[in-house]
């Protein structure tokens, strides 16, 4: 960046780009620089919330959240707003490297507030940012993609010393190079990181003078240069380290610090991942519940979209069915013939994000008794393996005890649906194929083949397309923010009707996938519905996935069990109004298809 | 004996940095003047003060200096006086200490200019900038005897960006003190000064 004094600095960052000069310059004349050295803790949670909006110049900070880091700011990045709007302080911040911050008073803060286009700015996440905490920077430097090489984090070569060296040379060559660790070329190689010059020479009484050979950790936990991300975050948590050598064949091409790897995640999916694949019995399952909640606002806040973090947790929750699964043939023996075991609702679609009712059932292969025994035993033991994991037993009743069969029966059952759509037939249709196997060596093609079906079942695509088009959005005038219509429930009122009238145009387009954005696209691609309609939504599917996600967590972070039952006043006016837009552009859908499907007709 | 010094940020450092006609105070004229306090330990911009300096008919403006401060006669010829800048720098001077970044140099010019404007020098606690980065550097040689001498870097600019911080405009009086101030809590840590008596 060129040679900018603190207001100009100010100026050239977003929103105060965006005001009035004298907004402005009146914001300017109230702004103050401070500086605090790494370490120093400037906001706890729950403390004496900030009396400032900070915008750092120089340095990063840490924001965590009961010691998960959720994100680290760096220049030209805020923070203390969450603080200035809620008025309390909701998040850990903590200096990870010396920092050199402009910022502005409460008072003058507020002010500012006045101008629309600054409010919107915060407004974008004003309700996570209220209260609860889950603060989402308008610079998200979140790196969704946790399967790049490490290599490609690397900031540099890695830093050498020669094995006589004194600590007071390692530390001077890491002060000028400004890294956290050397790499000691002895045989075999070892490293000093900034931890061992206090730990080992300064605490224990030792000089400048003590050789690093003394010092060093050797031989050296490495990892090579295409390991994965989320593999190396693992490593350093496991071994409690900070610093990571990275090789390529025998030669070290740089060091990982664990700094390098927040920058580039939050806290992950894959911890819980690895959690899962190291449950060693049942004892453990409770609790796996609040862990991806936890995994859900950490990766929200990082600035994932639901429908991203839906596939996270369709991938975690299918590896623990596949352990609880393992755990129930361990009791029963091997299974007599080969089995499924299909997910459906919102987790055969990979849109659940927090974990909800259970909507399972399971397919076999062989038809005889002892299959049939063997498999109503399996599912007693999954199910309930299954709720203590944190997954309430379905409410309709849609679990493998009740919803077990074998393929053949399946496919009967999957036909009588097509051929005559009674509502009964519609209900369970319109649950059961958003079908997905998430575990098992059982083919399913055969019920695939059958659900391809449907595409030319005008009548069952009629009548689904009806019962869909009973899910109707609020008017536009229904919406006001005072009085009893300021409450709805936006998973009846707006996610359901994508949801409903989605599937029966993926239905009809022969999708491959039950998932609501793949289905939109698939209806596309057949000419079913025109390409500005498929985007505005999928757009408006996302916003309302968005919402709903922010609002749950936050009746969670207040002790509340999440609803889809939400509250006008709780969104800004922005959203307010995306809203309405949002429900209108349903009502539109909704129109062309009733046309598209003749519904008037039935 | 020592009586107790004021811990360090309950005392209020004005910063200052002065544009000259060159760098001899007995003749040179003072061209602008900046200042900016810092208060409970942060730079407060919105009180900043800079002016311009109408120079006296003998002040000798070196045409060298043009070349850093970029002020010419026309810039400064609409300015207030000198008697009454320093009519404005003195009600801050009475307020804490001074900091300024060579004291030597700043320091001799305004002790001239209260002279020739017939007023007393109030005196105020110097707090120097360079004499902070020197100490600094003997402060980290103690630490690590081995360590081969480096020298300081004792420009501004350069200074700061040893320490880690940006880059501001230079030769404008108002961004330099600034820069001084903020330099200047950079080093109050380095050096983890408690009381004023630590920083001087």
């Amino acid at each position: 960046m060129a040679a900018l004094d603190p207001v100009a600095f100010l100026r050239s960052i977003s929103p105060f780009d965006a005001l009035p000069p004298a907004a402005f310059d009146e914001a300017a004349r109230a702004l103050e620089i401070t500086f605090f050295a790494s370490g120093t803790r400037l906001l706890t949670r729950g403390g004496t919330p900030s009396e400032h909006l900070y915008v750092i110049r120089k340095g990063a900070v840490r924001i965590e959240r009961d010691g998960q880091t959720l994100q680290v700011l760096e220049e030209g990045e805020m923070f203390g707003f969450t603080s200035l709007i809620s008025g309390k302080a909701t998040l850990d911040v903590t200096v990870e490297e010396d920092l050199l911050a402009y910022r502005l008073p409460k008072a003058r803060f507020q002010a500012l507030l006045a101008h629309a286009p600054f409010a919107g700015h915060f407004a974008s996440g004003l309700a996570e940012r209220l209260r609860n905490s889950l603060e989402r920077s308008p610079v998200a430097s979140f790196q969704p993609d946790l399967g790049v090489p490490v290599a490609s984090l690397l900031r540099g070569p890695a830093v050498r010393i020669g094995e006589g060296a004194t600590v007071g040379e390692a530390a001077r060559l890491m002060c000028e190079r400004a890294v956290g660790s050397v790499i000691v070329d002895s045989a075999p190689p070892g490293i000093v990181t900034d931890r061992d010059l206090r730990q080992r020479v300064l605490a224990a009484g030792r000089g400048p003078e003590t050789r690093v050979a003394e010092i060093r950790t050797a031989p050296l936990r490495t990892v090579p240069a295409d390991t994965p991300v989320y593999e190396a975050w693992r490593i350093l948590l496991d071994a409690g380290m900070h610093h990571l050598p990275v090789v390529r064949g025998e030669e070290i091409v740089g060091v990982l610090s664990a700094t390098d790897l927040l920058k580039c995640t939050a806290a992950g999916p894959v911890a819980v991942m690895k959690r899962v694949e190291r449950l060693q019995g049942r004892d453990a399952l409770p609790g796996y519940g609040a862990k991806v909640t936890e995994m859900a606002s950490a990766l929200f806040a990082g600035g994932l979209e639901p429908i991203v973090i839906g596939g996270f947790v369709a991938r975690l929750n299918d590896t623990l069915v596949g352990r609880i699964l393992r755990w129930a043939e361990a009791d029963l023996g091997p299974p007599p013939t080969p089995y499924a075991w299909m997910v459906f609702g919102s987790e055969g679609r990979m849109e659940q994000t927090l974990l909800t009712d259970q909507d399972n059932a399971l397919v076999w292969g062989d038809d005889t008794p002892a299959a049939r025994a063997y498999f109503g035993a399996l599912a007693e033991r999954a199910n309930a393996d299954l709720q203590a994991a944190g997954f309430p037993r379905c409410p309709g009743g849609y679990m493998a005890v009740n919803w077990k069969a074998p393929l053949a029966e399946w496919e009967d059952r999957f036909r009588g649906w097509l051929d005559s759509p009674t509502p009964q037939a519609l209900l369970e249709a319109s649950i059961l194929f958003d079908f997905r196997a998430a575990h098992g060596a059982l083919d399913l093609a055969p019920l695939d083949k059958v659900v391809q079906r449907a595409r030319g079942a005008r009548t069952f695509l009629a009548a689904m397309a009806k019962s869909a088009l009973t899910f109707q959005p609020p008017g536009g005038l229904m919406l006001r923010l005072r009085g009893d219509s300021s409450r709805f429930d936006l998973k009846l009122k707006g996610i359901s009707p994508i949801v409903f009238l989605a599937r029966v145009y993926g239905l009809e387009s022969g999708a491959r996938s039950s998932n609501t954005l793949e289905r939109l696209a698939a209806a596309l691609r057949a000419g079913l519905i025109a390409k500005d309609s498929c985007e505005t939504l999928s757009e408006a599917y996302r916003f309302l996935l968005r919402l709903r996600l922010r609002e749950q967590l936050r009746m969670i972070s207040e002790g509340r069990p999440p609803t889809n039952v939400v509250s006008l006043s709780d969104f800004s006016s922005s959203e307010r109004s995306r809203l309405r837009d949002t429900f209108r552009a349903i009502e539109i859908w909704q129109d062309r298809a009733s046309y598209h499907y003749r519904t008037d007709l039935f | 004996m020592l009586w107790p010094s004021p811990p360090w940020d309950r005392v209020v450092y004005w910063a200052l940095d002065l544009e000259t006609g060159g760098l001899d105070p007995r003749t040179d004229a003072i061209l602008s003047a900046g200042m900016v306090p810092i208060r409970a330990g942060a730079v407060r911009l919105g009180e900043a003060f800079s002016t311009l300096v109408r120079p006296e008919r003998a002040d000798r403006v070196d045409p060298g200096s043009v070349r850093a401060h970029q002020l010419v006669p026309d810039d400064v010829r609409g300015a207030p006086g000198l008697d009454e800048v320093l009519a404005r720098v003195d009600e801050r001077l009475r307020e804490g200490a001074l900091l300024v970044h060579q004291a030597a140099l700043d320091v001799a010019f305004l002790k001239r200019a209260y002279r020739r404007a017939g007023r007393r020098w109030p005196s105020p606690p110097v707090v120097d900038t360079v004499a902070l980065l020197l100490a600094a550097a003997k402060r980290a040689r103690l630490i690590d005897p081995g360590a081969p001498d480096q020298e300081p870097e004792l420009n501004l600019l350069a200074a700061r960006r040893r320490l880690g911080l940006p880059d501001y405009g230079q030769h404008d009086a108002l961004t330099d003190a600034i820069a001084t101030a903020e330099l200047f809590l950079v080093l109050r840590r380095r050096l983890a000064a408690r009381t004023l008596r630590d920083l001087r």
